[in-house]
């Protein structure tokens, strides 16, 4: 007789240990999020202003800050179509892979008025659904000393690299590691960045039907330059500039006064004037050069917001989506961390102008910038750019002989991996 | 695989004597040993034959599967990079392992020698193998940093360059440099081997020699080194495959650059199967495979184990 009670507890037990289990799965959404202790915190108080507003609580999943490491935990969680995470930022770099994978739902009910309008078309659309938004966006620009630099900052590379010349050989006999212009030379994605910036419209990669180019008289010359502002006779770029350049290597440079010109993302704006740096309120900011051929064609970067196809709360992952890139939400993110919004009427803000002064020049630069080639092949089309560009960096190969090199490789690459047009959706 | 398994087999019956233990007592020692198969098999086997099958397909994360036999194989042929991986790889095995063997042996002698405080120094010797490879790597990326590194600032204090050399900068002095780095590393665990094999051999052996009045030279070709030979040749295999399957301390140190001069074909493998390419991946995890197998079968042929030392 007295068995049953037992039974009974048991089974209320398990069903307790169920509601726990089942608990947390139910409780909201799941955001994957990656960057540096302060912009986590940052990332933690909107979702907070999320869920008080929408009553949807939202678990931050946080990834490590190297963007690599972010792409392959989302690969991971993606690939096998996990429910978790179900908001997600992606690296524009990584678009056409993940919508090429079908891992992203088209985003609902969304304005894309207040946008700038050719980053949405190139790089948010695949297959003409909208399978992402801006939610920062990123341009590289020129840096400059301004109390070093006699007039305006230059318009063509080869006034970049008079100018340089000139302040490097002034400055050298009291300053021995004195350096003209720094850039990201080592070999990972900001190399392409950089050559791509220098390439201008008519280089770069360039689509021709299924093929992607890269053997051309602009890529040439870009590639030259490069090699010249490290090896040249008149060299204005550090020896270790392909070896060690990365963003922040080349930030630090600059920022300890090592440097006249830098080519950087805009992050690096609120550090140089920030207290203790050695360059404050002595940098200055413009649009990087014109280029050899073609007009301007900077490198946009940026992250982009995603819902997972695989998510087991849809609605609230796009209500979400669309929290992150309203004007309120984008305000605070460019007021707090300094990074560009994808949002064009925050430029003409009162309160971001006055905090950050350069967003003015990024309101002209953002327009003329272009994205990558939006294929879901583009990592490993990248990776065999980044070492052939090294490689001419460190002189293994001419400059001619490396971009053969990459274009072979390409056209392989591009045959193993597709059976169908790149970059165009399934059929 | 199934000839030198018959080798063990007779070599174990010889060893065993000619009396059969009773089938149920074989039972058992396979119960012992079930676990451990097991393991093998779970741990080991599946994984090899899994990426030996993924090899045979183009397995990419955003295209459906599809069965191409050795189409990963030929495209690898056809890769500038597998080369350069595959030559990197194997230049780095022929000078990193016979570099860290002779040093290791000649610091396992000096150890092996009486002297004060030999326990104290012979923990010391393996502190840099106690240190995970990709501290090393950082370790070593600080040494030779152009701006900031310990070997610009010897070079500047000794006046021996007047510039600052970009020692990662050129594919021979970053060779140079990673073979440094590893050597660093791996020297005190063959020396360890090697120190075990020296502690084994009989000490009236030399004394024997010496009544004989054999010079150190000939004490050391005669007796030292033929005794060690199975402890050279089972450090050899191990620092073979360790050098075959080198990947955490050039992925931080170099990251395979310049221009890919310091792949080797973990990374080349590795870089795949992060872009989401795993049946290419696999195939060049297959190749290092083969290589790896085809070393150690030569190894184990020439240093015939079957018949014991």
């Amino acid at each position: 007789m007295h068995r049953t009670p037992r039974i009974l507890f048991g089974l209320a037990c398990l069903l307790a240990l169920w509601a726990c289990g089942a608990g947390p799965q139910d409780a909201g959404i799941v955001f994957a999020i990656g960057g540096a202790p302060d912009e986590i915190q940052v990332w933690e108080a909107i979702a907070a202003g999320f869920s008080r507003d929408t009553g949807v609580p939202v678990r931050i999943l946080r990834q490590p800050t190297d963007t690599a490491q972010r792409r392959q935990g989302l690969l991971v969680a993606l690939g096998s179509a996990q429910r978790d995470p179900d908001v997600f930022l992606m690296d524009i770099a990584w678009l056409g892979l993940f919508a090429a994978a079908e891992w992203l739902a088209p985003l609902e009910e969304v304005d894309l008025e207040p946008f700038f309008p050719q980053v949405v078309r190139l790089t948010d659309f695949f297959a003409d659904q909208l399978i992402a938004l801006p939610v920062t966006v990123d341009v590289g620009v020129l840096y400059y000393r301004a109390d070093l630099l006699a007039g305006p900052p230059p318009q063509t590379w080869d006034a970049l690299a008079a100018q340089a010349l000139r302040v490097q050989q002034r400055l050298r006999p009291r300053q021995p590691g004195f350096f003209g212009f720094v850039w990201q030379g080592a070999q990972y994605e900001g190399l392409v960045v950089n050559f791509l910036d220098l390439a201008g419209s008519r280089g770069g990669f360039v689509r021709d039907g299924d093929r992607i180019r890269v053997q051309s008289p602009a890529n040439l010359r870009a590639l030259t330059r490069m090699v010249d502002f490290i090896h040249g006779t008149a060299a204005i770029s550090p020896p270790n500039t392909y070896t060690e350049m990365t963003e922040e290597e080349v930030r630090r440079y600059f920022q300890s006064g090592g440097a006249l010109f830098q080519r950087n993302w805009p992050y690096a704006y609120a550090l140089h004037q920030a207290e203790g740096s050695a360059v404050q309120g002595r940098t200055g900011v413009s649009p990087l050069p014109d280029p050899d051929d073609g007009e301007r064609a900077p490198t946009l970067g940026g992250w982009h917001v995603g819902v997972s196809a695989f998510s087991d709360r849809p609605a609230a992952a796009q209500r979400f989506a669309r929290y992150l890139t309203s004007a309120a939400v984008q305000k605070k993110l460019v007021l707090e961390l300094g990074l560009p919004s994808g949002r064009r009427d925050l430029y003409a803000d009162a309160d971001v102008l006055a905090k950050f002064p350069h967003f003015k020049t990024l309101a002209a630069v953002l327009p003329t910038a272009r994205p990558r080639p939006i294929v879901p092949s583009y990592t490993l089309i990248s990776e065999i750019m980044q070492r052939r560009l090294s490689g001419a960096l460190a002189r293994d190969d001419t400059p001619a002989a490396a971009l053969a090199k990459a274009q072979l490789e390409i056209d392989q690459l591009l045959a193993r991996t597709a059976d169908r047009p790149a970059g165009q959706g399934r059929p | 695989m199934i000839g030198s398994q018959a080798g063990c087999g007779s070599a174990l019956r010889r060893t065993r004597g000619p009396a059969r233990r009773p089938l149920s007592a074989q039972v058992r020692g396979f119960w012992f040993l079930a676990p451990l198969f097991g393991f093998i098999g779970l741990l080991i086997l599946i994984p090899v034959l899994g990426t030996l099958l993924d090899s045979l397909f183009r397995d990419i994360i955003y295209l459906p599967a599809r069965f191409v036999l050795l189409a990963n194989f030929q495209a690898l042929a056809a890769d500038p990079a597998f080369w350069g991986a595959v030559r990197f790889s194997l230049l780095f095995v022929l000078v990193s392992v016979p570099l860290q063997l002779l040093l290791g042996l000649g610091m396992a002698l000096v150890l092996n020698e009486p002297m004060p405080l030999r326990g104290l120094v012979r923990a010391c010797m393996l502190v840099p193998w106690a240190i995970p490879a990709a501290v090393t790597g950082r370790v070593f990326q600080l040494v030779y940093n152009y701006s900031y590194g310990a070997a610009n600032y010897l070079l500047d204090r000794l006046q021996l360059s007047a510039e600052p050399v970009n020692w990662l900068g050129t594919s021979v002095s970053s060779f140079v440099a990673v073979v440094a780095a590893d050597t660093w590393q791996t020297t005190p665990f063959a020396a360890i081997l090697l120190l075990a094999g020296l502690a084994a051999i009989p000490e009236d052996l030399y004394a024997q020699a010496r009544v004989d009045q054999a010079g150190l030279l000939r004490r050391f070709f005669s007796i030292t080194l033929p005794l060690l030979k199975p402890v050279l040749i089972v450090a050899l295999l191990f620092r073979t495959i360790q050098a075959l399957r080198v990947f955490d301390i050039i992925f931080v140190l170099t990251g395979g650059g310049p221009g890919g001069a310091t792949e080797p074909l973990s990374m080349l493998a590795y870089r795949h199967f992060a872009a989401g390419d795993f049946g290419y991946g696999s195939a060049a995890s297959v190749v290092l495979f083969a290589i790896a197998l085809g070393l150690s079968l030569v190894y184990v042929r020439v240093g015939r184990f079957q018949e014991g030392p």
